[in-house]
């Protein structure tokens, strides 16, 4: 394989390497194009929130290098869409007659001040602002009309993606053009994307439709988000449990096959949305923001502790009403921080808050500075703060020990006029502070009060029961042990900590089934284990096993456990008629499950490596005012939630590198074209 | 084609659009493209109802299994017959089977949520949106029937697939046609096991013989009652099924002793109607139904004596039992009581009586060798022995283990003179989903192009026209 790549790599793009090519692949039938190469293969994984692309395989699989949040700003023009926030600004600025001022006509002296109110744009082209700088000679005033794109607002986006949901196509199509733009790979690059379960036959075929189409790709592979984890994980047959924003999808993976029927596609209000739900509900009486809440659910702090855990120092509820009330007061002020053009100039904001907040909230640290370089110190910062909020005999309490504990809230305020270091364009400076939490930041996963649909005790029980729906529904049932001995949890909003091991615990409370000395001793006849007599006619010591059993026998054997699990036919008494033999099963239909796990993502992947919680803006919702740097920003803290992306890696190096094709995990222009988008369902895999 | 070149714009061939097909049973309803080998969308035909926010709200589809929601309640379009009774809700069950999971919804159509939560107060505006784009418009349907569907429900369906959901072409077709299809017959005896009932349909040269065609409603969910009344009748204590959402955790307990688990307390307003309760107990039984139940093998009857001189009953009880744990942690190993709860659907005298039962006592008439009787007796003499030969089997319920055996059994002892030869597929879903898999073929056929009934030939002569054209 590697030979004949090398060979092509000279002259891949050359017309005569066709004929070239048929003589050498004959046996090949798909192939009437150069090999792909590992550098050029576009990979996007779209998300409700945010979607990950790549363009090549590095040597080292690593966490998408590229994210971008998933939504579009409607564009002037109706039907289009920009990936930022745009802008209109208006701003008086002094011209000179001098040749260095831009549209010098007769327009600007009918521009006055006063006649702000409703003049059409005049400038349709974003002005530097080296050029009105540069124009110290006061002349004239004029209003100008400056647009430029705000990286940091979510003002009007439209997001294409709700809970998996497709539910704005032109929007949806937009953005793709917008990350194949931004990463603009070369003609010969296959595009491999990750679907989403929900999405129907019909919506496959449509983006199929538009990838062959717009981006004249040779090759395109829609691969179902559930077996992307199972390559990731390098396991053929797993439970996949996917936590996103809005939904989870809970899908059982045998052999490599996706089982459709039984799946749990887009269970709402399960995500990681519910969770902050649940904490604005908690925790919005006492004045927390949402963008508060969302990132105390991501800060460290944050724990699902196991059901039964009693819950730290839950007698002491007088002082808890106080602080937090308190420190969002302060939060409040800056939330309403100035932010439209022609509002006063903030000033001082640093002693301001300072004087105020430091008898009253416990930390108010605020840092100032270019938006570029916030990502960069975010890890350095962290370390600086002060972690005044903890008590100080409970510092050395582990988390889930301590009532109250106090995270960083991070966030963006415009900064305006004179501190801005150039006039007019937006700036912002990150503040951060500690928030004190109490015992509220363990019950996110409790069940809403004022939830009218369900009766369900919190999403880590629907999610257990979608889970045994799901492996029930497997059809093979020897598979259903294994299945539920390999679970997948993957997906940000199973970043919280402890929710993996909630979650199996919730399992384990509902499900698990008990290892009673019946099902062992039961399964195996008691003359099993004694040597058979030879033609003796004895059915007595096998009796009525009925509700027979041995309390000692309670200790039960793992090697029992495993016979019990694939018990092959079990030979029948010479005595029996041999039609008896296949009385036994000797197909495992046991009842599931006697164990669950959780499978380990292989080690070899250094940057999958769970990087610990991380609540910046940079790794937040789009509410969080989004990546400033964004795109082309990818911080650490990527761990296996990701493994998705992970294993789309694999299988793209798998499908378009090494099998080219023979593995029919893509669907190439050719086929394209002779079929049309309706031939995507025999590559979907 | 040279690779650096973009192909011409709608150069592919186009209009390839494979047709749907719809296969609606009691239990679940089963969609998916023809020329696939397993529908792609498998959703319970039952659907759940309840008010909140002071509205009535619907669940279709797998969640209602799975999210108990406030005074639930569980309703089924189809009768036990087999035939649908309630014909808006059918539509609506049938409808998401196919947009959920094939056609998807187009956007801005409220019905987008496919999953739950349509309210009635939305049904209007649907209505009025999909009066524009219908979800079948570009996609031929095939939809299946039981053999002995009324004209009357034959009509109100392509009603419905025509004028509701705009479909350009349209064919209707028995199940056990289907079935025989699925096997590769052309002609065959089709024995049906599914959930409602049971049925026997000689089919000849792909034509159902309807004066043989014979059911009986000793389907699965009969089957779970037997094992209800046999859980009723337990020794020492009666088991009770208590489903998984009413328990919040259980404890482990030795085999026999009582449950130790903590239950969950629904306030009376809130809490699920008996009939999500009956559902959803449903689905213990059904994995009581693949772990414990089994059938006996034969040769002869249960109650029968072996050749040995040891009643077959005895020597069933020497058979190892196998376990069982219910939902609330109860756990006991069954003996000879899982060859009994199926008995009946072979030997009338062996059913377990069961005062509280919904079934009416079952009648000998109503077991499977005497509906292979009875059908064979409305079919030409000549057919017999070749039906005979060409037997098939399907349906989920089929897959009870032992099932297959004890039939060929059964089929041998009754008819001794002509060769009995019972077919059924191993794979579990191609016995589940038989009569859909036979679509999926017939549908992809290219000489099937002309059984269609377009449009315009609806348009042209009614309703009536299924009667003509699908015999």
């Amino acid at each position: 394989m590697g030979r004949k790549r090398n060979q092509h790599k000279s002259s891949h793009r050359g017309a005569p390497m066709r004929s070239h090519h048929s003589s050498q692949r004959s046996v090949l039938p798909v192939i009437t194009m150069p090999p792909f190469k590992d550098e050029h293969i576009l990979l996007i994984a779209p998300g409700s929130q945010m979607t990950l692309a790549q363009l090549g395989l590095p040597e080292t699989f690593t966490p998408a290098r590229f994210r971008f949040p998933t939504r579009m700003f409607p564009a002037e023009k109706k039907g289009e869409y920009e990936p930022y926030r745009v802008h209109e600004r208006r701003q008086v600025v002094k011209v000179t007659n001098g040749t260095d001022a831009p549209k010098a006509d007769v327009e600007m002296k009918d521009a006055e001040p006063a006649a702000a109110d409703g003049t059409p744009a005049t400038e349709t082209t974003v002005k530097t602002d080296e050029n009105t700088q540069n124009n110290e000679e006061p002349t004239k005033t004029i209003e100008e009309v400056f647009y430029e794109e705000d990286p940091a607002s979510d003002e009007g986006a439209i997001y294409p993606i709700e809970n998996g949901r497709i539910v704005d196509w032109p929007c949806f199509f937009a953005l793709l053009t917008h990350i194949y733009n931004t990463l603009s790979p070369p003609f010969h690059t296959p595009i491999m994307l990750v679907g989403q379960p929900i999405w129907s036959a019909r919506d496959r075929e449509a983006i199929t439709q538009f990838v062959f189409e717009k981006f004249k790709a040779p090759a395109f592979s829609l691969m179902d988000s559930a077996l992307a984890a199972c390559y990731g994980y390098g396991t053929a047959t797993a439970t996949v449990i996917d936590v996103g924003k809005g939904k989870v999808d809970v899908t059982a993976v045998t052999d490599f096959a996706v089982n459709e029927h039984g799946r749990g596609i887009a269970l709402e209000g399960c995500g990681g949305d519910a969770m902050t739900d649940r904490l604005v509900e908690l925790l919005g009486p006492k004045g927390f923001t949402r963008e508060m809440c969302e990132q105390l659910k991501r800060s460290n702090i944050t724990e699902i502790l196991p059901a039964g855990t009693p819950l730290p120092g839950s007698s002491a509820t007088a002082r808890q009403g106080a602080n937090p009330a308190a420190s969002t007061g302060g939060s409040d002020g800056e939330e309403s921080a100035p932010r439209g053009p022609g509002d006063s100039i903030q000033t001082g904001i640093e002693g301001d808050n300072g004087e105020e907040d430091e008898g009253v909230l416990d930390v108010a640290a605020i840092v100032s500075g270019n938006p570029t370089e916030y990502l960069a110190n975010v890890e350095k910062e962290k370390t600086i703060t002060k972690k005044g909020a903890v008590d100080p005999k409970g510092a050395r309490l582990p988390n889930s020990k301590k009532e109250k504990a106090s995270f960083q809230f991070e966030e963006f305020v415009q900064l305006e006029g004179e501190k801005a270091a150039t006039p007019g364009a937006r700036q912002y400076v990150r503040r951060t502070r500690d928030i004190e939490v109490s015992v509220e930041r363990f019950l996110l996963t409790s069940p809403r009060s004022k939830d009218a649909n369900r009766l369900t005790s919190g999403i880590l029980e629907d999610i257990a029961t979608q889970i045994h729906h799901t492996i029930l529904a497997v059809p093979d049932a020897t598979k259903r042990s294994e299945l539920w001995d390999s679970l997948i949890i993957v997906g940000c909003g199973s970043k919280v900590k402890g929710f993996t091991q909630a979650l199996l615990a919730a399992i384990t409370q509902k499900f698990i089934l008990s290892p009673s000395a019946t099902i062992f001793t039961s399964e195996i006849p008691s003359n099993f284990t004694t040597p058979l007599p030879t033609g003796a006619n004895t059915p007595a010591p096998m009796g009525q096993p009925g509700p027979m059993y041995h309390p000692a026998a309670h200790g039960v054997n793992p090697l029992l456990v495993a016979a019990t699990h694939n018990n092959p036919g079990i030979p029948g008494t010479p005595s029996m008629d041999p039609s008896m033999v296949s009385h036994y099963r000797s197909t495992g239909h046991s009842q599931t499950p006697t164990s669950v796990k959780t499978l380990k993502l292989p080690e070899y992947f250094p940057d999958f490596k769970d990087q610990g919680n991380s609540n910046a803006p940079g790794a937040s919702s789009g509410s969080a005012g989004g990546n400033p740097g964004a795109p082309g920003t990818s911080q650490g803290g990527h761990g296996m939630e990701e493994a998705v992306f992970l294993g789309t890696q694999m299988a793209a190096k798998v499908f378009f590198v090494i099998d080219q094709g023979l593995s029919k995990g893509y669907m190439s222009r050719v086929e394209y074209n002779e079929s049309g988008p309706s031939a995507i369902h025999e590559y979907i895999l | 084609m040279n690779p650096s070149n973009p192909p011409q714009a709608a150069e592919y061939g186009g209009d390839e659009v494979s047709a749907i097909v719809l296969d609606p049973g009691y239990s679940t309803t089963r969609a998916g493209f023809a020329g696939e080998d397993a529908p792609k969308s498998l959703i319970p035909t039952y659907y759940g109802k309840y008010n909140a926010d002071g509205q009535e709200k619907l669940v279709f589809g797998d969640d209602v299994f799975v999210t108990p929601r406030p005074g639930l309640s569980i309703h089924n379009p189809i009768g036990k017959d087999g035939i649908v009774e309630d014909w808006d809700m059918a539509e609506r069950v049938w409808e998401h089977s196919f947009m959920s999971r094939l056609t998807g919804t187009k956007a801005g159509n409220p019905f987008q949520n496919g999953l739950n939560d349509v309210s009635a107060d939305e049904l209007p505006t649907e209505m009025e949106v999909e009066s524009e784009e219908k979800p079948l418009s570009d996609s031929p349907l095939l939809m299946t029937e039981p053999g002995w569907n009324p004209a009357k429900a034959r009509e109100k369906t392509i009603e419905i697939a025509m004028e509701k959901w705009d479909t350009p072409a349209f064919y209707l077709a028995r199940t056990g046609v289907l079935a025989a299809f699925a096997s590769g017959k052309a002609s065959a005896l089709v024995i049906d096991i599914g959930a409602s009932n049971i049925s026997v349909t000689p089919i000849h040269d792909g034509m159902i013989l309807k004066r043989g065609v014979q059911h009986s409603p000793l389907g699965g969910d009969y089957i779970s009652s037997q094992i209800k009344a046999i859980f009723k009748a337990n020794a020492p204590q009666p088991i009770t099924i208590t489903p998984h959402y009413l328990i919040s955790s259980k404890s482990p307990v030795e085999a026999g002793q009582p449950p130790q688990a903590k239950y969950k307390i629904f306030p009376a307003d809130k809490a699920p109607d008996a009939s999500y309760r009956a559902l959803l107990e449903e689905r213990t039984l059904s994995e009581f139904k693949e772990c414990v139940v089994q059938v006996w093998p034969g040769p002869t009857r249960l109650s029968a004596p072996s050749p040995t001189g040891v009643s077959n009953e005895d020597m069933a009880r020497t058979t190892p039992g196998r376990p069982f744990e219910f939902p609330d942690g109860y756990n006991q190993v069954f003996g000879v009581d899982r060859f009994r709860a199926v008995e009946s659907l072979f030997d009338a005298k062996a059913a377990i009586p069961d005062p509280d039962s919904t079934f009416p006592p079952s009648t000998p008439a109503q077991t499977i060798p005497e509906l292979v009787k009875a059908s064979l007796a409305g079919v030409d003499v000549d057919l017999r022995p070749h039906l005979l030969a060409n037997v098939v089997v399907t349906g989920g319920s089929s897959l009870l283990y032992g099932f297959t055996d004890r039939l060929n059994h059964e089929l041998m002892q009754m008819f001794p003179g002509p060769r009995v030869r019972v077919t059924a597929p191993g794979n579990t879903s191609e016995r589940r989903f038989g009569s859909w898999i036979g679509g999926s073929i017939l549908a992809s056929l290219g000489t099937f192009h002309q059984m269609w009934i377009s449009k315009k030939e609806y348009e042209e002569h009614g309703p009536n026209i299924v009667e003509k054209r699908c015999k």
